[in-house]
């Protein structure tokens, strides 16, 4: 299919164009060409007609002359055969082709006979093109004359017109026909195109909400679209639907999953703890360690990567952009009770109508994560500052800390590696916002904070559809 | 200290409730949401510890109720979702701190501790009121640096009545928070300790830290932080 290889008929709109163009053209050639014919055919027959008309006249005042010879008098023909390259012309010929007679319109050009004369009692009509004369039809016709004294004798009475007058009209019709059916083809092509823009503008809407529910804008597609296109959208709204609900479900079947590793390995270690205080001999206190190592190891397997499957990394569809201000805030509510004892001064500094593209439940567990390690690691003070723009979302958490040894910022942000395992203390929380901004091709990077602890810079770029499962580009991290 | 677990893993519980009963609380364990809402309204509490995951009600639920109701007891938040959403919501909701499973008991036990204290406005895990101090996480006791040897009834009992310093407590609130629920209430028993306590603190009678409030109950009488009597 040509379709298949040519790029613009991957166009609706070029395709319709393109098929009543040619339609049209080939529609109107043979029209153009059927007409044209018809009008020259009758043109012709009817300068036909007037050469016969004007043949017949000059019989009509054929009369004998004083050497008893047949001529035709100048006086009384018609006038157009009188004036000189008039475009008539006449001629009468004897029996052996002489003229006895020729019109002075003639002006001494000799009459073009052609190739032979016509037989006795024929008539001949033929297009000569003569070298002393522009193109003309003549019309011949031989007779024989009966004298008075009863003697008759063969004669050729010959007429011939120019073609010109014709041939000027005839192209002039064509002209006109091409002109008309060029103006009706190019008026048909404006209407279909906007006709085309009437019938294309619910698919372009389609076309753009589509576009605005992968880009996290809309949730739906909403509004009325033309029976056709009502199945689609009623598709592709039920796709949306289901695309949320199997997260939803997803995400359900994870926390089922979490509970149900986790509890066991609850019950485990709180039968440990109660055997090793029952216990106190050295041996089975050593195993009893051992257990507890293990299981510690496992509850950060289990944990790690169940979180780390919970994360959405992309857009799914229909999801809103999520304000990052109350996200924030909540958090701090929450963080400042866990932390009480300390007494945290944490600031927030969101500039207005900054979003995220994406899961709400990324998004917290992003800034849960590092929020929770900066009132964790900071000594009173902690400083989140957010904004958006430019589809950039950039978010800087600092506190007044310790900060982080360079190497393990390498570690920790060096691609590959289990950093669940790389750095105690930050990390499970540090690997799963890495694992999140891998996923939505974003950056991490950890920096030396004004306040003199950590400071950790995450930035999500919109441009993500395919960044999905992406890289972290590498750090801009001064360790 | 009379604390309310509310977890549907029935070894986990038991084996909760023991290690906690071994650390000096009271503990009443409610297997799922309903019956934790039961015992949320109806026994006077410290303390909830709630796993989110719970049948019937839900954790959250159970949490939302208790807040709705005017309750101020901490709230202890046991869960096996570690998603910082359901932390958050938790928190929002009313909770005052989370553990996740499967928790170390002693962090467990030192999160149940800090959260007491801070509810009885201690924001310091030593409660220091005048000479006396006592650490809640080594139990040692000093007057005026002197070392006290307690029993561990004792000590639970000074540990109450100074994390309440200034409230006044009366006999079924402290035997409520110091027994398990069967124990018979209007025994004369607290009356035989606060004696005892008060002979270990204040040997000379110089402090009387224990004031006495004719049919309402007991108050430790000692002004918190040690500036001031110092």
């Amino acid at each position: 299919m040509p379709a298949r290889r040519l790029p613009a008929f991957r166009s609706l709109r070029a395709r319709v164009i393109v098929w009543v163009s040619v339609t049209l053209t080939v529609l109107f050639a043979i029209t153009i060409v059927g007409l044209d014919l018809a009008f020259r055919r009758s043109t012709d027959e009817a300068q036909r007609q007037l050469l016969e008309v004007q043949l017949f006249g000059l019989i009509a005042l054929a009369e004998t002359d004083e050497a008893d010879e047949l001529t035709l008098p100048n006086d009384e023909i018609d006038a157009q055969f009188q004036v000189p390259g008039s475009g008539l012309y006449g001629v009468l010929l004897d029996a052996d082709g002489r003229p006895v007679w020729q019109s002075r319109s003639l002006l001494g050009a000799s009459f073009p006979v052609g190739e032979s004369l016509p037989g006795p009692g024929e008539q001949r009509y033929s297009r000569v093109d003569p070298p002393d004369l522009p193109p003309v039809e003549t019309f011949m016709m031989a007779v024989t004359w009966e004298f008075a004294d009863g003697h008759a004798a063969p004669y050729t009475f010959g007429i011939a017109s120019s073609l010109e007058p014709l041939m000027t009209r005839q192209a002039a019709f064509r002209r006109n026909l091409i002109g008309w059916f060029a103006g009706i083809t190019i008026a048909m092509l404006a209407l279909i195109g906007s006709l085309l823009g009437w019938v294309l503008r619910p698919l372009r809407r389609l076309e753009r909400q589509v576009r605005e529910v992968d880009a996290g804008e809309r949730v739906a597609l909403t509004g009325e679209f033309p029976s056709e296109l009502e199945p689609l959208a009623a598709s592709l709204n039920a796709l949306i639907d289901t695309e949320r609900r199997r997260l939803v479900r997803y995400r359900n079947t994870l926390d089922d999953l979490a509970h149900s590793l986790k509890t066991p390995l609850a019950v485990m270690r709180t039968l440990l703890s109660e055997l090793a205080a029952k216990e106190a001999d050295a041996p089975s206190a050593t195993a009893l360690d051992a257990l507890n190592r293990e299981i510690d190891r496992m509850e950060q397997r289990v944990s790690y990567q169940l979180r780390r499957a919970r994360v959405s990394g992309a857009t799914g569809l229909g999801v809103e952009p999520v304000q990052v201000a109350p996200v924030l805030e909540d958090l701090r509510l929450g963080l400042d009770k866990v932390y009480r004892d300390k007494g945290v001064a944490c600031e927030l500094a969101v500039a207005p109508g900054t979003v995220f593209q994406g899961d709400p439940g990324d998004l917290t567990e992003v800034l849960g994560n590092l929020v929770d390690n900066a009132y964790k690691y900071c000594r009173h003070r902690v400083r989140v500052t957010a904004s958006s723009g430019g589809g950039k979302l950039s978010i800087v958490v600092a506190d007044d800390g310790r900060g982080i040894e360079p190497d393990d910022v390498t570690k920790l942000l060096e691609r590959g590696t289990r950093a669940d395992e790389s750095v105690p203390g930050h990390g499970i929380g540090l690997a799963v916002v890495r694992d999140i901004v891998e996923l939505y091709g974003g950056t991490l990077a950890i920096e030396r904070s004004v306040l003199g602890g950590a400071a950790v810079l995450v930035e999500f770029t919109r441009a993500r559809a395919a960044g999905q499962g992406g890289a972290v580009p590498p750090p801009s991290s001064r360790a | 200290m009379r604390l309310l677990l509310v977890e549907d893993d029935q070894t986990l519980s038991r084996s909760l409730a023991a290690q906690l009963q071994r650390a000096g609380y009271q503990v009443d364990c409610a297997a799922d949401g309903r019956e934790g809402l039961y015992f949320a309204r109806e026994y006077s509490i410290d303390l909830a510890i709630i796993d989110l995951g719970l049948p019937g009600l839900s954790g959250v639920e159970l949490i939302k109720t208790i807040r709705a109701e005017g309750k101020s007891y901490p709230i202890l938040v046991l869960t096996a979702r570690d998603r910082w959403q359901d932390k958050v919501e938790a928190l929002k909701l009313g909770a005052d701190d989370y553990v996740v499973k499967p928790v170390h008991v002693e962090e467990l036990l030192a999160r149940v501790d800090a959260l007491l204290r801070r509810a009885g406005g201690w924001a310091q895990s030593e409660l220091v009121c005048g000479p006396v101090r006592l650490d809640t996480r080594t139990q040692i006791v000093t007057v005026d640096g002197r070392k006290l040897d307690l029993t561990s009834f004792e000590y639970r009992l000074l540990e109450y009545l100074m994390l309440h310093a200034g409230e006044v407590l009366s006999k079924a609130q402290i035997s409520e928070a110091l027994y398990n629920e069967d124990f018979e209430r209007d025994s004369n028993v607290i009356e035989v300790f606060i004696g005892r306590l008060r002979r270990k603190l204040d040997p000379n009678g110089e402090y009387k830290p224990i004031e006495t409030l004719r049919g309402r109950g007991y108050r430790f009488a000692l002004p918190r932080g040690s500036a001031a009597n110092a």
